[in-house]
Protein backbone atom coordinates (compact mmCIF):
# COMPACT_ATOMS: atom_id res chain seq x y z
CA UNK A 1 0.00 0.00 0.00
CA UNK A 2 1.16 3.74 -1.43
CA UNK A 3 1.01 6.61 1.46
CA UNK A 4 0.08 9.52 -0.48
CA UNK A 5 3.05 11.91 0.76
CA UNK A 6 6.29 9.69 1.09
CA UNK A 7 8.56 11.03 4.13
CA UNK A 8 12.07 11.97 3.67
CA UNK A 9 14.97 11.31 5.94
CA UNK A 10 15.09 14.96 6.78
CA UNK A 11 11.29 14.52 7.63
CA UNK A 12 12.12 11.47 9.86
CA UNK A 13 15.58 13.36 11.08
CA UNK A 14 14.89 16.84 11.31
CA UNK A 15 11.92 16.92 14.33
CA UNK A 16 14.61 14.57 16.88
CA UNK A 17 17.87 16.32 16.03
CA UNK A 18 17.63 18.83 19.19
CA UNK A 19 16.83 15.69 21.51
CA UNK A 20 19.56 13.34 20.03
CA UNK A 21 22.04 15.99 20.11
CA UNK A 22 21.14 17.08 24.11
CA UNK A 23 20.86 13.28 25.31
CA UNK A 24 24.15 12.60 23.49
CA UNK A 25 25.99 15.47 24.98
CA UNK A 26 24.15 14.64 28.63
CA UNK A 27 25.50 11.41 28.31
CA UNK A 28 28.78 12.08 27.41
CA UNK A 29 29.27 14.30 30.30
CA UNK A 30 27.55 11.73 32.98
CA UNK A 31 30.52 9.88 31.81
CA UNK A 32 33.49 12.56 31.65
CA UNK A 33 31.88 13.17 35.33
CA UNK A 34 32.43 9.61 36.13
CA UNK A 35 35.61 9.76 34.78
CA UNK A 36 37.09 12.26 36.40
CA UNK A 37 35.41 11.08 40.02
CA UNK A 38 34.63 14.88 40.45
CA UNK A 39 32.10 16.36 42.81
CA UNK A 40 31.67 18.80 41.07
CA UNK A 41 30.79 17.28 38.11
CA UNK A 42 28.42 14.58 39.17
CA UNK A 43 26.40 17.34 40.71
CA UNK A 44 26.41 18.90 37.24
CA UNK A 45 25.09 15.71 35.47
CA UNK A 46 22.49 15.00 38.37
CA UNK A 47 21.41 18.58 38.24
CA UNK A 48 20.63 18.47 34.39
CA UNK A 49 18.72 14.78 34.71
CA UNK A 50 16.11 16.53 37.20
CA UNK A 51 15.82 19.78 34.53
CA UNK A 52 16.04 18.10 31.14
CA UNK A 53 15.42 13.97 31.13
CA UNK A 54 13.21 14.78 34.11
CA UNK A 55 11.20 17.99 33.56
CA UNK A 56 11.76 18.59 30.36
CA UNK A 57 11.64 15.04 28.26
CA UNK A 58 10.31 12.75 31.43
CA UNK A 59 12.53 10.43 29.92
CA UNK A 60 13.34 7.68 32.43
CA UNK A 61 13.63 3.74 32.19
CA UNK A 62 10.16 2.35 33.38
CA UNK A 63 9.06 -0.65 34.36
CA UNK A 64 7.12 -0.44 30.83
CA UNK A 65 10.64 -0.79 29.92
CA UNK A 66 11.08 -4.35 31.19
CA UNK A 67 7.33 -4.97 30.19
CA UNK A 68 7.95 -4.58 26.54
CA UNK A 69 10.58 -7.60 27.16
CA UNK A 70 7.94 -10.12 27.38
CA UNK A 71 5.67 -8.59 24.17
CA UNK A 72 9.21 -8.26 22.38
CA UNK A 73 7.35 -5.27 21.59
CA UNK A 74 10.12 -1.86 20.99
CA UNK A 75 8.99 1.52 19.32
CA UNK A 76 9.59 2.50 15.60
CA UNK A 77 13.00 2.64 15.43
CA UNK A 78 13.38 5.59 12.81
CA UNK A 79 11.19 7.49 15.12
CA UNK A 80 12.41 6.98 18.35
CA UNK A 81 16.64 7.62 17.45
CA UNK A 82 16.59 9.42 20.98
CA UNK A 83 14.75 6.03 22.61
CA UNK A 84 17.19 3.73 21.29
CA UNK A 85 20.20 6.11 22.49
CA UNK A 86 18.94 6.35 25.51
CA UNK A 87 18.09 2.96 26.33
CA UNK A 88 21.32 1.29 24.49
CA UNK A 89 23.38 3.53 26.67
CA UNK A 90 21.77 2.45 30.22
CA UNK A 91 21.95 -1.48 29.03
CA UNK A 92 26.08 -1.10 27.86
CA UNK A 93 26.83 0.75 30.45
CA UNK A 94 25.15 -1.62 32.84
CA UNK A 95 27.35 -4.29 31.56
CA UNK A 96 30.18 -2.14 31.72
CA UNK A 97 30.54 -0.95 34.59
CA UNK A 98 27.03 -1.53 36.53
CA UNK A 99 24.50 0.49 37.55
CA UNK A 100 25.80 3.53 36.16
CA UNK A 101 22.53 4.88 35.49
CA UNK A 102 20.57 4.56 39.06
CA UNK A 103 23.68 6.68 40.35
CA UNK A 104 23.82 9.40 37.55
CA UNK A 105 21.42 10.14 34.74
CA UNK A 106 18.15 8.37 36.47
CA UNK A 107 16.26 11.47 36.56
CA UNK A 108 14.37 10.52 39.88
CA UNK A 109 17.60 9.10 41.65
CA UNK A 110 19.04 12.29 40.73
CA UNK A 111 16.44 13.93 42.68
CA UNK A 112 16.68 12.00 45.72
CA UNK A 113 20.42 12.40 45.72
CA UNK A 114 20.17 16.09 45.36
CA UNK A 115 17.65 16.17 48.01
CA UNK A 116 19.88 14.54 49.86
CA UNK A 117 22.80 17.00 49.71
CA UNK A 118 20.76 19.93 50.88
CA UNK A 119 18.64 18.19 53.67
CA UNK A 120 20.53 18.15 57.23
CA UNK A 121 22.44 15.03 58.37
CA UNK A 122 20.34 15.19 61.25
CA UNK A 123 17.62 14.15 59.91
CA UNK A 124 18.58 10.80 58.67
CA UNK A 125 17.94 7.18 60.04
CA UNK A 126 20.84 4.82 59.84
CA UNK A 127 19.24 1.73 58.92
CA UNK A 128 20.75 -1.39 60.85
CA UNK A 129 22.73 -3.12 58.06
CA UNK A 130 21.08 -6.34 58.74
CA UNK A 131 17.15 -4.83 58.24
CA UNK A 132 19.63 -3.08 55.19
CA UNK A 133 20.47 -6.46 53.81
CA UNK A 134 17.14 -7.33 53.39
CA UNK A 135 15.42 -4.71 52.54
CA UNK A 136 17.50 -4.51 49.34
CA UNK A 137 15.51 -7.52 47.93
CA UNK A 138 12.09 -5.74 48.19
CA UNK A 139 12.85 -4.97 45.00
CA UNK A 140 13.13 -8.18 43.34
CA UNK A 141 10.18 -8.71 45.00
CA UNK A 142 8.29 -6.04 43.42
CA UNK A 143 10.24 -6.75 40.10
CA UNK A 144 8.66 -10.15 39.91
CA UNK A 145 5.30 -9.43 41.42
CA UNK A 146 4.80 -6.44 38.94
CA UNK A 147 5.81 -8.59 35.60
CA UNK A 148 3.31 -11.43 36.84
CA UNK A 149 0.47 -9.35 36.88
CA UNK A 150 1.60 -7.58 33.34
CA UNK A 151 2.09 -11.01 32.07
CA UNK A 152 -1.27 -11.69 33.82
CA UNK A 153 -3.92 -8.58 33.42
CA UNK A 154 -1.54 -6.75 30.70
CA UNK A 155 -2.76 -3.98 32.19
CA UNK A 156 0.43 -1.90 31.96
CA UNK A 157 -1.12 1.64 33.43
CA UNK A 158 -1.42 0.81 37.40
CA UNK A 159 2.13 -0.67 37.58
CA UNK A 160 3.92 2.82 35.54
CA UNK A 161 1.24 5.33 37.93
CA UNK A 162 1.79 2.47 41.07
CA UNK A 163 4.72 0.59 41.03
CA UNK A 164 7.02 3.71 40.21
CA UNK A 165 7.00 7.74 40.83
CA UNK A 166 8.54 8.52 37.50
CA UNK A 167 5.54 9.87 36.63
CA UNK A 168 5.71 13.33 38.33
CA UNK A 169 8.20 14.37 35.45
CA UNK A 170 5.07 14.68 33.72
CA UNK A 171 3.16 16.40 36.40
CA UNK A 172 -0.30 14.42 35.07
CA UNK A 173 -0.89 12.58 38.07
CA UNK A 174 -4.46 11.68 40.02
CA UNK A 175 -4.76 12.60 43.91
CA UNK A 176 -4.04 9.48 45.10
CA UNK A 177 -0.34 9.71 42.71
CA UNK A 178 0.56 12.75 44.48
CA UNK A 179 -0.58 11.18 47.82
CA UNK A 180 1.93 8.62 47.41
CA UNK A 181 4.69 10.66 45.84
CA UNK A 182 4.21 12.86 48.75
CA UNK A 183 4.71 10.23 51.32
CA UNK A 184 7.74 8.37 49.53
CA UNK A 185 9.59 11.65 49.13
CA UNK A 186 8.29 12.69 52.52
CA UNK A 187 10.05 9.35 53.94
CA UNK A 188 13.45 10.02 51.65
CA UNK A 189 13.86 12.87 53.84
CA UNK A 190 14.87 10.34 56.74
CA UNK A 191 16.16 7.20 54.79
CA UNK A 192 18.05 8.60 52.14
CA UNK A 193 17.82 7.08 48.55
CA UNK A 194 14.67 5.16 49.77
CA UNK A 195 13.37 4.48 46.79
CA UNK A 196 16.45 3.28 44.94
CA UNK A 197 17.87 0.92 47.13
CA UNK A 198 14.62 -1.01 48.45
CA UNK A 199 11.82 -0.31 46.18
CA UNK A 200 12.45 0.50 42.88
CA UNK A 201 11.75 -2.62 40.10
CA UNK A 202 13.90 -1.37 37.22
CA UNK A 203 17.04 -0.66 39.97
CA UNK A 204 15.96 -4.18 40.41
CA UNK A 205 16.36 -5.26 36.65
CA UNK A 206 20.03 -3.40 36.45
CA UNK A 207 21.11 -5.10 39.63
CA UNK A 208 20.82 -8.33 38.18
CA UNK A 209 22.35 -7.04 35.13
CA UNK A 210 25.11 -5.97 36.93
CA UNK A 211 26.35 -8.86 37.37
CA UNK A 212 27.79 -9.19 34.54
CA UNK A 213 29.79 -5.96 35.02
CA UNK A 214 33.30 -5.83 33.22
CA UNK A 215 34.86 -3.47 34.77
CA UNK A 216 34.27 -3.47 38.70
CA UNK A 217 35.73 -1.66 41.25
CA UNK A 218 39.21 -2.55 42.52
CA UNK A 219 39.44 -3.36 45.97
CA UNK A 220 43.13 -3.39 47.84
CA UNK A 221 44.03 -6.10 50.17
CA UNK A 222 43.55 -3.85 52.96
CA UNK A 223 39.97 -3.16 52.59
CA UNK A 224 40.21 -7.08 54.24
CA UNK A 225 40.07 -5.02 57.39
CA UNK A 226 39.10 -1.50 56.76
CA UNK A 227 35.97 0.03 56.98
CA UNK A 228 36.32 3.37 56.01
CA UNK A 229 34.49 2.68 52.91
CA UNK A 230 31.48 0.46 54.10
CA UNK A 231 30.88 3.88 56.33
CA UNK A 232 30.85 5.95 53.66
CA UNK A 233 28.82 4.23 51.18
CA UNK A 234 25.35 5.49 51.73
CA UNK A 235 23.96 2.96 49.12
CA UNK A 236 25.14 -0.10 51.09
CA UNK A 237 26.78 -1.44 48.74
CA UNK A 238 29.87 -2.40 50.47
CA UNK A 239 29.66 -5.78 52.85
CA UNK A 240 33.34 -5.78 54.49
CA UNK A 241 35.78 -6.75 51.98
CA UNK A 242 32.87 -6.74 48.89
CA UNK A 243 31.50 -4.32 47.08
CA UNK A 244 27.92 -5.87 46.35
CA UNK A 245 27.30 -5.05 42.50
CA UNK A 246 23.96 -5.02 42.66
CA UNK A 247 23.45 -2.55 44.60
CA UNK A 248 26.56 -0.64 43.66
CA UNK A 249 25.37 2.77 42.11
CA UNK A 250 29.05 3.76 41.10
CA UNK A 251 28.79 6.73 42.91
CA UNK A 252 32.33 7.12 43.04
CA UNK A 253 32.38 8.24 46.86
CA UNK A 254 34.67 4.78 47.96
CA UNK A 255 36.52 5.44 44.73
CA UNK A 256 37.66 8.61 45.94
CA UNK A 257 38.60 7.47 48.94
CA UNK A 258 40.87 5.18 47.36
CA UNK A 259 43.09 7.46 45.80
CA UNK A 260 42.55 9.91 48.89
CA UNK A 261 45.99 9.31 50.03
CA UNK A 262 45.65 10.87 53.60
CA UNK A 263 42.70 8.72 54.32
CA UNK A 264 43.12 5.23 52.52
CA UNK A 265 45.35 2.99 54.41
CA UNK A 266 46.60 1.45 51.62
CA UNK A 267 48.49 4.89 51.04
CA UNK A 268 49.11 4.87 54.72
CA UNK A 269 50.80 2.05 55.06
CA UNK A 270 52.60 2.48 51.34
CA UNK A 271 54.00 5.90 52.71
CA UNK A 272 55.34 4.72 56.16
CA UNK A 273 57.18 1.65 54.56
CA UNK A 274 58.60 4.32 51.68
CA UNK A 275 59.53 7.23 54.74
CA UNK A 276 59.60 5.56 58.01
CA UNK A 277 61.09 8.84 59.40
CA UNK A 278 57.74 10.91 58.80
CA UNK A 279 55.13 9.86 60.84
CA UNK A 280 51.94 11.47 58.73
CA UNK A 281 53.36 12.08 55.41
CA UNK A 282 51.07 14.97 53.70
CA UNK A 283 50.89 13.51 50.48
CA UNK A 284 52.58 10.75 48.42
CA UNK A 285 54.76 10.79 45.79
CA UNK A 286 53.49 9.47 41.97
CA UNK A 287 56.68 6.70 42.30
CA UNK A 288 54.46 4.97 45.32
CA UNK A 289 51.25 5.29 43.58
CA UNK A 290 52.70 3.68 40.55
CA UNK A 291 53.91 0.59 42.57
CA UNK A 292 50.93 -0.38 43.87
CA UNK A 293 48.70 -2.25 41.93
CA UNK A 294 45.49 -2.57 43.27
CA UNK A 295 42.90 -6.15 42.63
CA UNK A 296 39.82 -6.93 41.49
CA UNK B 1 19.10 -31.69 36.44
CA UNK B 2 18.96 -28.41 38.54
CA UNK B 3 20.13 -26.79 35.48
CA UNK B 4 17.77 -28.46 33.08
CA UNK B 5 14.75 -27.77 35.39
CA UNK B 6 15.85 -24.24 35.46
CA UNK B 7 15.97 -23.65 31.59
CA UNK B 8 12.47 -26.16 31.07
CA UNK B 9 10.93 -23.52 33.70
CA UNK B 10 12.68 -20.44 31.48
CA UNK B 11 11.35 -21.40 27.87
CA UNK B 12 7.84 -22.18 29.92
CA UNK B 13 7.67 -18.58 31.05
CA UNK B 14 8.53 -17.18 27.87
CA UNK B 15 6.37 -19.65 26.02
CA UNK B 16 3.80 -18.38 28.10
CA UNK B 17 4.59 -14.53 27.62
CA UNK B 18 4.16 -14.85 24.04
CA UNK B 19 1.14 -16.80 24.16
CA UNK B 20 -0.30 -14.17 26.07
CA UNK B 21 1.21 -11.42 24.18
CA UNK B 22 -0.24 -12.50 20.75
CA UNK B 23 -3.97 -11.99 22.19
CA UNK B 24 -6.00 -10.14 19.78
CA UNK B 25 -7.28 -7.09 21.02
CA UNK B 26 -9.17 -4.88 18.87
CA UNK B 27 -12.37 -4.37 19.58
CA UNK B 28 -14.70 -6.65 18.02
CA UNK B 29 -18.28 -4.76 18.44
CA UNK B 30 -17.14 -1.19 17.10
CA UNK B 31 -21.36 -0.42 16.50
CA UNK B 32 -21.87 2.24 18.98
CA UNK B 33 -18.02 3.84 17.48
CA UNK B 34 -19.04 3.47 14.11
CA UNK B 35 -22.48 5.27 14.82
CA UNK B 36 -21.13 8.07 16.68
CA UNK B 37 -18.25 8.51 13.70
CA UNK B 38 -21.87 8.60 11.07
CA UNK B 39 -24.75 9.99 13.19
CA UNK B 40 -26.81 9.58 10.04
CA UNK B 41 -25.62 6.27 8.27
CA UNK B 42 -28.78 4.20 8.56
CA UNK B 43 -26.53 0.50 7.99
CA UNK B 44 -22.66 -0.50 7.96
CA UNK B 45 -21.50 -3.11 5.91
CA UNK B 46 -19.38 -5.47 7.71
CA UNK B 47 -15.94 -5.44 8.22
CA UNK B 48 -14.92 -7.05 5.36
CA UNK B 49 -12.46 -5.79 2.07
CA UNK B 50 -8.55 -5.39 0.93
CA UNK B 51 -7.98 -2.83 3.24
CA UNK B 52 -10.62 -4.20 5.95
CA UNK B 53 -13.13 -1.43 6.36
CA UNK B 54 -16.49 -0.90 7.28
CA UNK B 55 -18.97 1.05 4.46
CA UNK B 56 -21.65 3.38 6.17
CA UNK B 57 -24.70 3.49 4.00
CA UNK B 58 -27.53 6.16 3.96
CA UNK B 59 -29.98 3.87 3.43
CA UNK B 60 -30.28 0.21 4.40
CA UNK B 61 -28.51 -1.77 1.53
CA UNK B 62 -30.88 -4.47 2.36
CA UNK B 63 -33.90 -3.11 1.62
CA UNK B 64 -32.23 -0.56 -1.32
CA UNK B 65 -29.82 -2.97 -2.65
CA UNK B 66 -28.20 0.12 -4.51
CA UNK B 67 -27.90 2.18 -1.52
CA UNK B 68 -24.37 4.60 -2.32
CA UNK B 69 -22.12 4.39 0.62
CA UNK B 70 -21.73 7.63 2.10
CA UNK B 71 -18.26 6.90 3.85
CA UNK B 72 -15.85 4.75 5.66
CA UNK B 73 -14.79 3.52 8.63
CA UNK B 74 -11.54 1.56 9.48
CA UNK B 75 -9.07 0.69 12.18
CA UNK B 76 -5.86 2.25 12.16
CA UNK B 77 -3.90 -1.50 13.38
CA UNK B 78 -5.85 -2.70 10.15
CA UNK B 79 -4.70 -0.33 7.74
CA UNK B 80 -1.24 0.57 8.95
CA UNK B 81 -0.11 -2.43 10.85
CA UNK B 82 3.56 -1.99 11.49
CA UNK B 83 3.08 1.09 13.05
CA UNK B 84 3.78 1.08 16.79
CA UNK B 85 3.54 3.80 19.72
CA UNK B 86 5.71 3.60 22.60
CA UNK B 87 4.95 -0.13 23.93
CA UNK B 88 2.39 -1.08 21.02
CA UNK B 89 0.06 -0.35 18.17
CA UNK B 90 -2.54 2.57 19.23
CA UNK B 91 -5.89 1.26 18.20
CA UNK B 92 -7.79 4.23 16.29
CA UNK B 93 -11.27 3.70 14.58
CA UNK B 94 -11.57 6.45 12.33
CA UNK B 95 -14.44 7.71 9.87
CA UNK B 96 -13.75 9.49 6.21
CA UNK B 97 -16.47 10.64 3.74
CA UNK B 98 -16.66 10.89 0.03
CA UNK B 99 -14.82 14.00 0.21
CA UNK B 100 -11.90 13.28 2.21
CA UNK B 101 -12.96 14.90 4.84
CA UNK B 102 -12.20 12.88 8.51
CA UNK B 103 -15.66 12.53 10.53
CA UNK B 104 -13.91 11.92 13.81
CA UNK B 105 -11.55 9.73 15.41
CA UNK B 106 -11.74 7.18 18.48
CA UNK B 107 -8.80 6.12 20.37
CA UNK B 108 -10.14 2.69 21.21
CA UNK B 109 -7.29 0.88 23.14
CA UNK B 110 -3.81 1.68 23.58
CA UNK B 111 -1.06 0.08 26.27
CA UNK B 112 1.03 3.49 26.24
CA UNK B 113 2.22 3.95 29.68
CA UNK B 114 1.63 7.60 29.08
CA UNK B 115 -1.40 7.08 27.29
CA UNK B 116 -3.41 8.45 30.19
CA UNK B 117 -2.53 12.29 29.43
CA UNK B 118 -1.81 11.84 25.83
CA UNK B 119 -3.84 9.99 22.99
CA UNK B 120 -6.83 8.78 25.76
CA UNK B 121 -8.33 12.16 26.36
CA UNK B 122 -10.77 12.59 23.94
CA UNK B 123 -9.31 16.12 23.28
CA UNK B 124 -6.50 14.48 21.57
CA UNK B 125 -8.57 12.77 18.89
CA UNK B 126 -11.74 15.67 18.54
CA UNK B 127 -8.79 17.23 17.22
CA UNK B 128 -8.78 15.00 13.88
CA UNK B 129 -12.20 15.63 13.38
CA UNK B 130 -12.77 18.15 10.33
CA UNK B 131 -9.44 17.49 8.66
CA UNK B 132 -8.87 16.13 5.67
CA UNK B 133 -6.35 13.93 3.78
CA UNK B 134 -4.15 16.98 2.45
CA UNK B 135 -3.58 18.32 5.63
CA UNK B 136 -0.36 18.24 7.14
CA UNK B 137 -0.72 16.15 10.51
CA UNK B 138 2.49 17.55 11.55
CA UNK B 139 2.96 17.16 15.41
CA UNK B 140 3.30 20.76 17.12
CA UNK B 141 2.00 22.75 13.81
CA UNK B 142 -1.65 21.36 13.07
CA UNK B 143 -1.72 19.07 16.00
CA UNK B 144 -1.23 19.22 19.90
CA UNK B 145 2.03 18.31 21.28
CA UNK B 146 2.48 16.67 23.80
CA UNK B 147 6.64 16.53 24.54
CA UNK B 148 6.42 14.11 27.38
CA UNK B 149 4.94 11.75 25.80
CA UNK B 150 5.86 12.38 21.95
CA UNK B 151 6.31 9.01 20.69
CA UNK B 152 3.03 7.91 21.90
CA UNK B 153 1.34 11.08 19.69
CA UNK B 154 3.04 10.94 16.66
CA UNK B 155 2.62 7.23 16.76
CA UNK B 156 -1.03 7.48 16.36
CA UNK B 157 -0.80 11.12 14.23
CA UNK B 158 1.06 8.84 11.92
CA UNK B 159 -1.44 5.92 11.74
CA UNK B 160 -4.22 8.30 11.60
CA UNK B 161 -2.60 10.31 8.54
CA UNK B 162 -1.38 7.18 6.68
CA UNK B 163 -4.89 5.52 7.49
CA UNK B 164 -7.01 7.70 6.11
CA UNK B 165 -4.63 8.52 3.24
CA UNK B 166 -4.43 4.72 2.00
CA UNK B 167 -7.91 4.70 2.38
CA UNK B 168 -8.71 7.62 0.54
CA UNK B 169 -6.48 6.36 -2.30
CA UNK B 170 -8.28 3.28 -2.78
CA UNK B 171 -11.93 4.48 -2.66
CA UNK B 172 -12.58 8.03 -2.74
CA UNK B 173 -13.71 9.27 -6.15
CA UNK B 174 -10.78 10.88 -7.98
CA UNK B 175 -11.66 14.60 -6.63
CA UNK B 176 -11.27 13.80 -3.43
CA UNK B 177 -7.51 12.02 -3.31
Amino acid sequence: MQVAAAETWRDILAPQALDLFLLALFLAFALVSFFRKSVRLKYVALAFAVGYLGFVKSSLVSISDVFRLTDLSLPPFKYSLAWYLFTGFVVVSTVLWGRLYCGRICAYGALTQLMDAVIPAKLRVDIPPSIERRAAWIKYGLLGGVILYYLVTHDLASPVQYAEPFWMFTRFGTTSMWIGLAVLLTATIFVRNLYCRFLCPVGAALGIISNLTVFRIKRWSECNSCKICEKTCEWGAIRGPKIVKTECVRCDDCERLYMDQQKCPHWLIQIKRARPSVARPATAGPSIAASSAPHS
Amino acid sequence: MKNLAAVAFLLGTVGVAVVLAQRIITNPKPEAHLKALFPTAAAFSPLSGEPLHFTAFATDPKSTPSAPPVGYAFWTTDIVPNEHGYHGPIHVLIGLDLKGVITGAIVDYDSEPYGYFSVEPPKFAAQFKGKTIKDAFVVGRDVDAVSRASISINSATRAIRDSSRIIAQKFLPEAAK
